[in-house]
């Protein structure tokens, strides 16, 4: 190897001393064409600068139930097809020098085969953002109204995003990186200190509402903004990030909800030109996510009140951590993938799995027990916790994937303790700047005892066109 | 003033480095590579414009529109970067921040700032690390090979220095490069660079010197795929001018503040 290097370089010296000039080949490489002239690329339309994005999309998804459930499930049974049109609608505009308003919302226009047709449930506004803020300073921001405060480093699950409870609105992909953008925003008013050396970000949210119910998707409210899954409590964050130097800028947060107090951290380090690692971290003392779920339904009257938690165990209040760990990695072919190992000490151990199936495996479709077991899953989806107490995460994109048009992404989310799972493939082609066609299969897979093996649907189908004005 | 300060700490810190020292003209290669990195780079504050076309077999097939603002770290003497995504539509309002040595991707529709490597593309053959301003006389150890009479993007003969970069350290996006600089003027004229297994990977040439910036420099930097040949973006800069750009800029939390700008 060494030697060739030497000979690679005698006739490089050799040859480039020569002061020869010499045809490049690596000329004709060169595109003849030139470039559309600077300034005039994309020209986007009335609804697109940086702070305006404003797109019609349209989506189709087709629903195949799994059969053979281990435990029934209680009626009514979720949507076979559905159909939607929906107007995203994200703008950021100035007022004056020292002030700008933010708006960000969805309508709807549904229709499935659960809802009555025409009826109110056919349109549904998703007021996500709607915010004023103002920085008397270069370095102090203030905001007010209803924000998304999003924190968290890592793809498939993140233990310090706070305010992702009860957020997510009716999302069209399951991939965690999209729940983070169908979401509501939460009333608050939130002041922010950048400087150089970091940022302080503190944020209190009042509450406003009464708790409620767990809505589905037949019971959603067409205009009303739903205070009540994000305001029902007083909420206090305080986030700070430090840099320390090359490479390393921790974050650090401190969340207090209902009484409990929450801490996290965020922490990342790039290794190299193509790989990242990361750790995401929160803990609190609280108690398992059965005893929280169970709490939650008689509080709102999901539950009858003098009843008995049919998975008994977990209540004592204990510290218990939720972590994401992994790293991602960039190949030369424009592959980017993510692998997580995912932490939640509050949610369902192998004992828990293995006594909702006990529960479960012969209870009647009608029984009062069946509602209660699968509350304690509807609750950790509509709080946006891992149900389960360990779980894989591995995400991949492709950027250019056969061509600079298309871009596939994957995600397989598995659950450690019996390996049942989902997985989701989605393809987008960019048929012009402003068009763009896609589709996305999501398949749930595992035994008829398993976590994700138990639910009803087997799989399913969207197929959807985007139009960007 | 600040300015030969700059140009000081560039040069001076890689006094140390005499292999392949020009003795006739009395520069170093990395004082040679800081030369020009000034000729494509000011060391004021600024913003630009790029536009990133990708070809194949020269035909066009996409376009993206950035817009750059890049500051020069005095302790670091490499640039921090901000970019913000101007077009196509559906890319309007994404970020990418380099600063202290990290790179985080903001999209404004997650709102969520996630760390990435410099390896991830931004549109065609060019990686985020391509279209950042760097200075290679930081990221890089130069040695001269030789001179050399290549021709320009343009065909003409231009006699150069020859050097060969290799990286300093992990923040350099390429293992090793090939350099030609133009003598006297020090314009950066093209440059080939490896993986580390000695692959190469890309082919550059900088061409339409224009008056940008206080000075002729390259406007546009035509990148090609060395493994396939077929392919090969344009990276067009313009609509450049000074600005200050505060140190918060490149902070991580600022990046959705952006719209504010």
């Amino acid at each position: 190897m060494r030697g060739r290097g030497f000979c690679m370089a005698l006739l490089l010296s050799a040859w480039c001393t020569s002061a020869v000039a010499y045809q490049d080949s690596d000329l004709d490489l060169i595109p003849a064409t030139r470039p559309a002239a600077a300034g005039t690329v994309a020209q986007p339309g009335w609804g697109v600068s940086p702070g305006h994005k404003i797109y019609l999309e349209n989506a189709a998804t087709g629903v195949w139930d799994s059969h053979d459930l281990a435990a029934p499930l209680p009626p009514p049974r979720d949507y076979l097809w559905q159909e939607r049109l929906l107007l995203d609608v994200r703008t950021t505009d100035l007022i004056g020098k020292r002030a700008e308003i933010h708006l960000s919302t969805r309508l709807n226009f549904r229709d499935e085969d659960d809802l009555r047709f025409p009826s109110h449930e056919n349109v549904v506004n998703d007021l996500r953002e709607a915010y004023v803020s103002w920085h008397p300073s270069d370095q102090t921001y203030v905001d007010v109204g209803r924000i998304n405060v999003k924190s968290g480093i890592a793809l498939g699950y993140n233990p310090t995003d706070f305010f992702k409870t009860r957020s997510v609105t009716e999302p069209l992909s399951l991939d965690p990186s999209a729940l983070r953008e169908d979401r509501l925003g939460t009333l608050m008013a939130r002041v922010q200190h950048i400087w150089g050396a970091g940022s302080l970000t503190i944020a209190f949210a009042p509450g406003i509402r009464a708790r409620s119910r767990i809505y589905t998707n037949t019971n959603l409210p067409s205009l009303n903004p739903m205070f009540d899954r994000t305001n029902a409590d007083d909420r206090f964050l305080v986030k700070g990030s430090i840099n320390l130097g090359d490479n390393a800028s921790p974050e650090f947060l401190l969340y207090r909800e209902a009484g409990q107090l929450h801490l996290g951290t965020n922490l990342s380090v790039g290794l190299g030109q193509s790989t990242v690692a990361y750790l995401e971290w929160s803990g609190a003392r609280r108690p398992n996510l059965i005893t929280e779920a169970f709490n939650y339904g008689r509080e709102t009257g999901t539950l009858p009140v003098n009843s008995e938690n049919p998975l008994s165990g977990g209540s004592r209040r204990t510290f218990r951590s939720e972590l994401a760990i992994g790293a991602s990695y960039t190949t030369k072919a424009d592959l980017t993938v993510n692998f997580e190992y995912l932490l939640n000490q509050a949610g369902f151990s192998r004992r828990d799995w293995d006594a909702w199936f006990a529960a479960g495996t012969h209870a009647e479709p009608q029984a009062p027990l069946i509602d209660e077991l699968w509350y304690f899953r509807a609750y950790a989806r509509d709080q946006q916790q891992q149900n389960t107490g360990q779980a894989y995460f591995a995400r991949a994109d492709w950027v250019n994937a056969f061509s600079a048009q298309l871009e596939l992404t994957g995600f397989a989310l598995v659950d450690a303790y019996d390996q049942s799972g989902i997985a989701q493939v989605s393809a987008n082609y960019y048929l012009s700047d402003s068009w763009t066609i896609g589709g996305l299969g999501v398949r749930y897979f595992g035994s008829r005892r398993s976590d994700f093996g138990s639910l009803g649907t087997s799989f399913s189908l969207l197929f959807s066109v985007v139009h960007y004005f | 003033m600040r300015q030969s300060l700059v140009i000081g700490l560039l040069t001076t810190s890689f006094l140390g480095t005499l292999a392949g020292a020009d003795p006739a003209k009395g520069s170093t290669a990395q004082e040679i590579v800081a030369q020009s990195d000034l000729v494509r780079n000011p060391v004021q504050s600024f913003e630009t414009v790029t536009t990133l076309t990708e070809y194949v077999s020269g035909r066009q097939r996409s376009q993206e529109e950035l817009a750059v603002y890049s500051k020069l770290d005095l302790a670091t003497r490499q640039y921090r970067n901000l970019v913000q995504y101007l077009a196509p539509p559906r890319d309007a309002g994404k970020r990418v921040l380099l600063g202290g040595g990290a790179l985080w991707f903001y999209d404004p529709a997650s709102k969520a700032s996630v760390r990435i490597s410099p390896q991830q593309r931004l549109v065609g053959q060019a990686a985020i690390g391509d279209v950042l301003t760097v200075n290679f006389a930081v990221d890089y150890s130069a040695k001269l090979l030789g001179d050399e009479t290549v021709e320009d993007a343009e065909r003409r003969q231009r006699h150069c220095w020859h050097l060969e970069l290799k990286a300093a350290d992990d923040q350099a996006t390429y293992a090793r490069a090939e350099y030609w600089i133009e003598e006297g003027s020090h314009y950066p004229i093209k440059a080939r660079f490896y993986s580390d297994s000695g692959r190469a990977l890309k082919i550059a040439y900088y061409r339409h010197f224009v008056q940008r910036l206080g000075r002729l420099r390259p406007s546009e930097v035509v990148i090609i795929d060395a493994v396939d040949t077929s392919l090969a973006t344009i990276a067009s800069l313009h609509d450049s001018k000074f600005r200050d750009v505060p140190d918060i800029w490149f902070q991580r939390d600022y990046l959705p503040r952006l719209d504010a700008r």
